[in-house]
């Protein structure tokens, strides 16, 4: 097959960069450990209230500055939507719906999560910097969509 | 009225695809897109890291 040499160059330059993003997607995703949400716990969604940590939804510390924060997720609210966190806090978030499909997003942070019922969705943040943060809702839920809001204080 | 063409021989259409195929604009604007690609992607990589 007769091939241009420019067409060569391009072809090669082309299959390389993929090469180069995939390892660098993969040596952060499986040696550095940087994963996306987890979403591989599930939970009934009619019996969210009952089952623990959701039960007793909010900031818990689990160890020496390190919390989880459990929040339920539901149309149109988080429950707790004011929270508080000490600064440098390890706070691991568990996040799950009662109804619908909704979003959990921490405006200017990594924490970005679709929230689906059935499923918990977990991810770990440590907050280094003292301000306010927003949560959102970021997947329409209905017609109380943007009013789904909350806040989170990182304080000394 | 269409006429067969008995003059052209095969070495006159080998000749002629060299000369049709000169791919630098093709070549430039695709570097162009492959660089502004690379940018994008390692703009949005360090944001991700810089917000972990």
């Amino acid at each position: 097959m007769h091939m241009h040499k420019y067409e060569k160059i391009w072809l090669t330059f082309g299959i390389a960069c993929l090469f180069v993003f995939l390892t660098v997607i993969g040596v952060s995703a499986f040696a550095e450990g940087k994963q996306p949400p987890s979403c591989l716990t599930t939970i009934d969604p009619e019996k969210v209230d009952q089952t623990p940590p959701f039960n007793k939804p909010g900031l818990v510390k689990t160890g020496d500055n390190e919390y989880q924060l459990n929040i339920v997720v539901s149309a149109f609210a988080f429950t707790p939507n004011q929270i508080e966190i000490p600064k440098g806090a390890k706070v691991t978030i568990n996040v799950t719906s009662k109804d619908v499909i909704h979003g959990f997003e921490v405006a200017g942070t990594n924490i970005n999560m679709m929230v689906e019922p059935g499923y918990i969705n977990t991810i770990t943040k440590t907050f280094n910097q003292t301000g306010e943060y927003t949560i959102l809702c970021n997947e329409y839920c209905g017609a109380g969509h943007h009013m789904m809001t909350g806040r989170i204080k990182v304080v000394e | 009225m269409a006429k067969p063409e008995l003059q052209r021989t095969k070495t006159n259409t080998k000749k002629m695809k060299e000369h049709d195929t000169s791919l630098k604009g093709t070549l430039a604007s695709v570097f162009l897109l492959g660089f502004f690609i690379i940018f994008s992607w390692v703009s949005v990589y360090f944001l991700f890291l810089h917000r972990l």
